[in-house]
């Protein structure tokens, strides 16, 4: 931004053009923003503080919201939440890491191929990747043939509605968005550097350790953040794959505001949460700040 | 009942069905649009229902007759309903189809209209459908149909036969059944089960009474493996023996599975009824009842049983059926069910976070 501003300024005929399209522009995305995600979220920070009536809500200044969702089976729920994103971010990172170092260094003229294969999955309904796993978890499927066949396993499958299927769940279904900034540092790294580690001695692994790896800092916590995340508010897939078992802060969000009509309960868990996954946002960012460094 | 999950309709209880669910979970209360305005040459009819709750051909049928096109808008829990109804959005319905707990909150808060009994013809109604506790007199409700919950299960991996909760909790405690056992995601029907063991009664039933169930239920949640919606292949594949589920879902396991044997446990145990019922501010009131009456007409009560895989509430419905339906009596709730033995689930603002918190222990606990 600090680019562009004096350039602005330096013309007198744009000076005078400008604030018209500018505030123009810029109102249409603020009236959105304010409409559908200042209003609804200063609501929700409102009914935090209020008093539950069934399916609505009594003003008033109460931190009895807050004090419940920080106790007993809420707090335990986002503790389990926190572990949850946190193993299923590391779980995806791990897969994607050496995805996207193939990709970025070893493809080839087929790197734009691979990364298309990557993401097409990606722009088909989250909803219909998940249910897929179902089926090829589920007893009897092809999966299991294949496993036994080779005798990688015995009898039935039975890892639908388990934890291990969750997480096979939740690294495919963001693996992606993983990929695609680790791929990008990688990439972004000369392969002059390489060469030098390895002509000033380094081995394969020190090249990793020292080089790569402190280089792919960036991608390595925007990846962290784009997956840790979501998984926060994460659904979906435990309830698709994992037998609804083991209550998430979100499906307990969800159940307050639906089954119990405790809206005030709700707001508080779910402000809670934008708190937490702000933390963990202002954390990774710092990581992220040295993304504009790498030499492209 | 407080959750579609429980009893999906039994053609689509499987994968299907859980995505059209959690489309709404997600999409939730905001989604679920506004009243779509049908103009027609004989007025306009704005329904708010479950998903695919109507049979098509019943609806071109009825829109052949009057002229009216119904606009039918979704819901997918009866808390959404409740909270449509009950905010500026909910205006402009003409008929709702809420479940029977939910009708007195409806009522009480002057959201549903008294329906006029001249209007409609209740005497063609199979009586054990009417005026039950739910809604004394059917002020507010007629029943559109009806389902109970029970146990389908494997009898060899049980060993021996299920009459009573006791016995399913037993049950599901061997070795054969724990860890192949499916609950449903209705906290009325988790902790029901549990209170009517010790001769309590779900409406009656005190916070102390509800919370009281915690420890038995947690401590029975290491068996179970799934709160998911019922698929009748895990238990045609054994990956499931042990599974609460209505007698209509369950009929479709039977009807893959013979081997399965399907029972509605004592002391108790629930019958819910999805009622038609019209909101204090519907416009079109004659175009409703005029609805209304072609379908409980005998021969749509007929084929809307036979689509949704539910009995609809017309007297003499088993005898109507086509001679080739399968397993007729499962859909009446299989063979020797005792209507006076079932309880309909009354949702209390003074107990539902009770419920609603007992349900996420034992699912939390489930998860180890």
């Amino acid at each position: 931004m600090r680019g562009v501003t004096p350039t602005a300024r330096t013309s007198a005929h744009q000076r005078i053009a400008v604030p018209t399209s500018d505030a123009l522009l810029a109102g249409i995305p603020a009236a959105w923003l304010f409409v559908f995600f200042v209003a609804p979220l200063a609501f929700t920070v409102f009914f935090s503080f209020g008093h539950s009536t069934f399916g609505g809500i009594a003003p008033g200044f109460t931190f009895d919201n807050y004090r419940a969702a920080l106790s007993g089976f809420y707090a335990q729920s986002f503790l389990r939440t926190l572990r949850f994103a946190f193993a299923g971010s590391a779980l995806c990172l791990l897969a994607a890491f050496p995805t996207a170092y193939f990709i970025a260094r070893h493809a080839g003229r087929w790197r734009a191929a691979a990364l298309a294969l990557v993401l097409v999955p990606y722009f088909t309904s989250f909803l219909i990747r998940v249910m897929s796993w179902q089926i090829l978890l589920a007893r009897g499927s092809a999966v299991e043939m294949l496993l036994n066949f080779l005798c990688l396993h015995s009898g039935p499958l039975d890892v639908l509605d388990t934890q291990t299927a969750v997480f096979i769940g939740i690294v495919y279904a963001y693996l992606p968005i993983a990929i695609v900034p680790l791929y990008v540092v990688l990439a972004r790294i000369p392969p002059t550097l390489v060469e030098a580690s390895r002509d000033l001695g380094a081995s394969p692994w020190q090249t990793f350790l020292f080089l790569m790896l402190p280089l792919a800092r960036p991608g390595v916590a925007t990846a962290a953040l784009l997956t840790a995340v979501p998984m926060l508010g994460e659904l979906v897939v435990p309830t698709l794959l994992g037998g609804d078992k083991g209550v998430l802060i979100g499906r307990a969000i969800s159940s307050q505001y639906i089954e119990s009509q405790n809206y005030a309960l709700g707001s508080a868990m779910a402000v809670l949460v934008m708190i937490a996954v702000g933390v963990v946002v202002a954390l990774l960012a710092r990581l992220t700040r040295g993304f504009m460094e790498v030499a492209p | 009942m407080t959750r579609s999950m429980s009893r999906q309709k039994s053609r689509h209880f499987s994968r299907r069905s859980v995505l059209g669910l959690l489309g709404a979970g997600i999409a939730g209360t905001a989604l679920a649009g506004l009243p779509r305005r049908a103009a027609a040459a004989g007025g306009q009819l704005n329904i708010y229902s479950w998903p695919d709750y109507f049979s098509t051909d019943d609806l071109a049928a009825y829109t052949a007759k009057s002229g009216v096109t119904p606009a039918i808008t979704t819901y997918n829990a009866n808390e959404i309903l409740f909270a449509k109804l009950n905010s500026p959005a909910g205006a402009g319905f003409d008929i709702v189809v809420p479940s029977s707990g939910w009708i007195s909150q409806l009522a009480g808060k002057n959201l549903l209209q008294p329906l006029d009994h001249s209007r409609i013809d209740f005497g063609a109604l199979d009586p054990s459908l009417l005026n039950r506790d739910y809604d004394p007199g059917n002020k507010y409700s007629i029943p559109k149909d009806w389902g109970v919950l029970g146990v389908v299960y494997d009898p060899d991996a049980v060993g021996g036969e299920i009459k009573t909760w006791q016995d399913f909790f037993d049950a599901g405690a061997k070795p054969g059944a724990s860890g192949k056992i499916r609950l449903t995601k209705a906290p009325s029907e988790t902790v029901g089960p549990a209170l009517w063991i010790s001769g309590k009664d779900w409406n009656k039933a005190t916070v102390a009474d509800i919370q009281g169930t915690r420890d038995f239920l947690t401590g029975f949640a290491k068996h179970v493996k799934t709160f998911s919606s019922f698929d009748p292949q895990a238990l045609a594949s054994g990956a499931i023996v042990l599974a609460q589920a209505n007698q209509a879902a369950a009929r479709g396991a039977l009807l893959q599975n013979p081997k399965l044997k399907w029972v509605v446990p004592g002391p108790k145990s629930e019958i819910w009824v999805d009622s038609y019922a019209i909101p204090s501010s519907a416009q079109n009131l004659d175009q409703a009842y005029d609805f209304l009456n072609f379908f409980l007409s005998a021969d749509i009560q007929v084929k809307e049983t036979e689509y949704l895989g539910y009995p609809a509430a017309i007297a003499g419905l088993k005898g109507k059926l086509s001679a080739d339906t399968k397993l007729p009596d499962m859909i009446f709730g299989g063979s020797g069910v005792d209507f006076n033995a079932l309880t309909s689930y009354i949702v209390n603002p003074d107990t539902v976070a009770a419920y609603q918190d007992v349900q996420n222990a034992v699912q939390a606990a489930a998860g180890g």
